[in-house]
């Protein structure tokens, strides 16, 4: 079986224009469909998590520099992983709203790259938009999918977010037994 | 004779923790320290190192210069790898803390809701975010069934920096926390990480940990290194701290890894914000 580790760091995010921000991020390998094995399992690290909540004193970009440490084997191409985040800002009240969602494949090349991965939030109804802004809270999406899948998407009125930016490396091994050329 | 198969690697690394940008604060000094996993044994050279307190220039760049030297070689100690049989590599059989089994659309156990009403934070997050995070030693793949040959489970290597400095008061208080993984791929890197502390809760302890001089501090730095636990923390980030490192492997492509291109001019991370000197 091919491995391929992906090491690297949720950086941060610019372009919210809320400011105490935070990012659940998760990690989804494989089709969409249930199957009897997967073709990709995780053989070390943890497939999510949520970073810490930043409020940046200089600039305008949260830092959270959260560690991503993921170790896949894997015996077919398909399902190449891909990273789904979502950003939601905290206010003073500890209260969240959420920011956008977005996602990224995680890269097929070895060596390190820098990710800059957008994001959209739902929008709603016009009732729904002034509400958010007076009070806050929003329309969310029910099932997490949603996110890295283009199945249902047509259904939804999207406004766009920020950016979150990662650095991750990509090491790969036994890729080349397989012919594989990445 | 032939030379047998490597069973592991070696990763040295030198380099320095050049200078750091702090706009509010002056006459600092860093700590690091290196935090791995169990694969990961250093065989040379210092894990930790405290630097000497620098001062900012005169000039305009207002730079904080430590040039404090970084040298380490770490070798890979884990003789398990991952078997060439399809479905041996049984996610059941490693901690249940760190893995779970591959399920597609799977959001699992995250903290706050994701349908209906906004999550109330006050039922999750504890009143005072510091001394109450604790480092869950991340368990890694222990008895993966089996191998032929060696391969990591990782946990690659990272460098922990906390950057201290004194206070009005004199009291000595951190300025800064902040972590990297050490770069696995051949080469010069230059890399530019982010420094944050943990906030206070309340108007009230902020303003008893300025007087006291006792701010919010992480208990175990090593902290900074990991993911879990994070997610209760409130931090503001404040400063960076620019890092150099040169990397040398040995016998990673004979065990099959693949690094990607040689990196010779390695610069990476965030830049800081116009104004501030990189």
């Amino acid at each position: 079986m091919a491995e391929v580790h992906v090491i690297g760091q949720i950086m941060g995010a610019t372009g919210f224009s809320e400011s105490s921000l935070l990012c659940k991020w998760g990690v989804h390998t494989g089709p969409g469909f249930v199957s009897p094995w997967a073709a990709w399992k995780l053989l070390s690290g943890v497939r999510e998590g949520q970073t810490q909540v930043d409020t940046p004193q200089i600039g305008d970009m949260a830092y959270w520099s959260h560690p991503i440490d993921l170790h896949f084997a894997t015996k077919g191409l398909q399902g190449w992983p891909r990273l789904h985040l979502q950003v939601w800002s905290q206010d003073s009240f500890g209260r969240c709203q959420l920011a956008g969602y977005g996602f990224c494949h995680v890269p097929s090349s070895p060596g390190t790259h820098q990710l800059d991965c957008p994001t959209w939030r739902p929008l709603g109804s016009w009732r729904e938009q002034l509400a958010r802004a007076f009070v806050g809270g929003g329309p969310q999406l029910l099932h997490g999918d949603a996110i890295y899948s283009g199945a249902d998407r047509y259904r939804l009125h999207t406004t766009s977010g920020g950016t979150v930016h990662l650095e991750l490396s990509l090491l790969l091994r036994h890729f080349d037994r397989y012919g594989v050329e990445c | 004779m032939a030379a047998a198969a490597p069973s592991v690697f070696l990763l040295m690394v030198n380099g320095q923790v050049e200078s750091a940008q702090f706009p509010e604060y002056d006459d600092l000094y860093c700590k690091y320290c290196f935090v791995y996993g169990q694969d990961w044994a250093p065989t040379a050279g210092l894990e930790e190192g405290i630097s000497q307190i620098t001062s900012k220039s005169q000039d305009a760049r207002r730079a904080l210069v430590w040039n404090f030297p970084i040298d380490v070689t770490f070798k890979s100690t884990n003789p398990y790898g991952c078997s060439d049989e399809v479905g041996e590599a049984q996610p059941e059989t490693l901690s249940s803390d760190c893995l779970r089994r591959a399920e597609p659309g799977d959001w699992g156990s995250a903290v706050w809701p994701l349908n209906g009403s906004p999550p109330s934070i006050t039922a999750v997050l504890p009143p005072v975010p510091s001394p109450l995070l604790l480092l869950q030693d991340p368990a890694l793949s222990q008895g993966i069934p089996h191998g032929l040959t060696p391969a990591l489970s990782f946990e690659g290597p990272q460098i922990v920096l906390s950057v201290y400095g004194p206070d009005v008061f004199g009291n000595d208080v951190v300025r800064g926390y902040g972590a990297v993984h050490v770069p696995l791929s051949p080469g010069r890197h230059k890399k530019t990480i982010p420094m944050f502390v943990p906030e206070s809760t309340s108007k009230l302890q902020k303003f008893t940990s300025w007087f006291m001089g006792r701010r919010p501090e992480y208990t175990d730095p090593k902290v900074v290194a990991q993911g879990e636990g994070r997610e209760v923390t409130r931090v503001r980030s404040q400063g960076f701290v620019t890092l150099l490192f040169n990397v040398v492997t040995k016998d990673m492509r004979k065990l099959g890894y693949d690094t990607g291109p040689p990196d010779t001019q390695g610069v990476s991370g965030p830049s800081p914000p116009q104004g501030l000197p990189r």
